[in-house]
């Protein structure tokens, strides 16, 4: 009899970590939106509105699946030059792809470099919303475009599920507060500079809807006074430069 | 303002350590319960570019499985996500537009040509000719891709 006990306590003392192990899947998913993070946000927002002028460099990481699932990464830079309302010149290069823009408040033209192709495309909107309608209407995504999101009522903040703060690390030659978000699809993380210029300093974007989990990475860099000239955002195509058109999404598919 | 913020992080240095505790729990089954997701941006864009006397039709004989270099992500990039109508920012929905062809049927589209085209110019329109192929480049977003056209003369 006393060994039945033993054995039946044994058998239930081998159970307890499973029956713990079951619960966990429940307590972790219990989301956590902490109310003071979202306003970090909102702060960093109308901080980045308020800008009239900035060159924003970075540095980025991109991840791509091949068909097989293998994650292949990728370095590379964005540069950005922008001035509010209309003006902007972006340059995106990494090893298998390097495109500069030209946004002049008229048209905005992308050019390869490298093949010598460029379109242009007719546009007559504020940089935050010309980046909305290249997305609508061609299909064309600027990397970073949250940059100029952010403080408008386009930065929807509803569909953050989980908002934390993580902690204060180093970034460069300065420390950055540490943010997590979860939404669907996407996880992602922003580093904020604290103090009177709340900018973001290193943004993380993993989908979490493909099973690799590819990420996107990017550190930045923020000069708030740059000399701009109009130059800047105009095209004027180089010898040998050929023009393209570039599909309309909307109306391809109306067709 | 140094101040605020200075009472907000002491007041979250606590919560950071069950913070990263409580993301590890969360990623953890995220990892291991990945979902299977088809993103697929080309299928059912059909054009019919009349003017150019080429009936475009994206969906032929296109095989995305041919080549090494079939990306399902071109240029991943960021953006909103942050709105339910938009695209998930950046990769998520960020496909190839590497499709590759089994044969030159005219209408279909590949990502690149082999090195021996040339690029030609008919009236304004730019062609790279392959023999006895015609390509026309176009962007679809920021990747260039050709369609195989009718020889232009």
């Amino acid at each position: 009899m006393k060994r039945m006990t033993t054995l039946i306590l044994t058998g239930l003392l081998l159970l307890a970590p499973a029956l713990q192990a079951a619960e966990q899947p429940a307590a972790a998913q219990e989301a956590v939106r902490d109310e003071e993070v979202i306003k970090r946000l909102a702060v960093m927002g109308k901080y980045l509105r308020s800008l009239k002028v900035m060159a924003v460099q970075a540095d980025t990481t991109t991840e791509d699946v091949m068909d097989n699932g293998q994650k292949l990464q990728f370095t590379g830079s964005v540069e950005y030059l922008v001035q509010i309302p209309d003006r902007l010149r972006l340059e995106v290069k990494n090893d298998r792809h390097y495109r500069v823009y030209t946004y002049d408040g008229k048209a905005l033209t992308q050019f390869s470099p490298g093949l010598g192709y460029y379109a242009t495309m007719e546009m007559r909107e504020p940089v935050g919303r010309m980046v909305l309608q290249v997305k609508e209407k061609y299909d064309l995504e600027l990397p970073l475009a949250d940059l100029f999101l952010w403080g408008t009522d386009k930065a929807d903040t509803t569909g953050i599920k989980e908002a934390v703060f993580i902690g204060l690390e180093q970034v460069d030659d300065h420390e950055s507060e540490h943010f997590a978000f979860r939404e669907d699809g996407i996880d992602w993380q922003i580093w904020i500079r604290p103090g009177d210029q709340p900018l973001p300093d290193r943004l993380v974007i993993t989908t979490t809807d493909d099973p690799t989990q590819p990420s996107y990475n990017a550190n930045l860099k923020w000069n708030l006074s740059p000399q701009l000239k109009e130059a800047d955002f105009s095209f004027v195509p180089p010898k040998g430069a050929m023009k393209i058109d570039i599909v309309a999404v909307d109306s391809a598919v109306k067709q | 303002m140094q101040t605020a913020i200075h009472h907000f992080q002491k007041s979250r240095l606590g919560a950071a350590a069950l913070a990263v505790l409580f993301l590890v729990a969360v990623f953890l089954p995220a990892v291991t319960f990945a979902r299977n997701v088809n993103v697929n941006r080309n299928v059912n864009v059909n054009r019919n570019v009349s003017h150019r006397n080429v009936n475009v039709n994206r969906n032929v004989n296109v095989n995305r499985n041919v080549h090494v270099n079939t990306r399902r992500h071109v240029d991943v990039d960021v953006h909103h996500g942050y709105h339910h109508d938009y695209h998930p920012i950046a990769t998520a929905a960020a496909v190839t537009a590497t499709v590759a062809v089994t044969a030159a049927v005219v209408g279909s589209i590949v990502s690149t040509v082999p090195p021996s085209c040339s690029s030609v110019q008919v009236g304004t329109v730019v062609y790279q000719q392959c023999g006895s192929t015609w390509y026309q480049p176009q962007y679809y977003g920021s990747s260039v891709q050709y369609i195989v056209v009718n020889p232009p003369r």
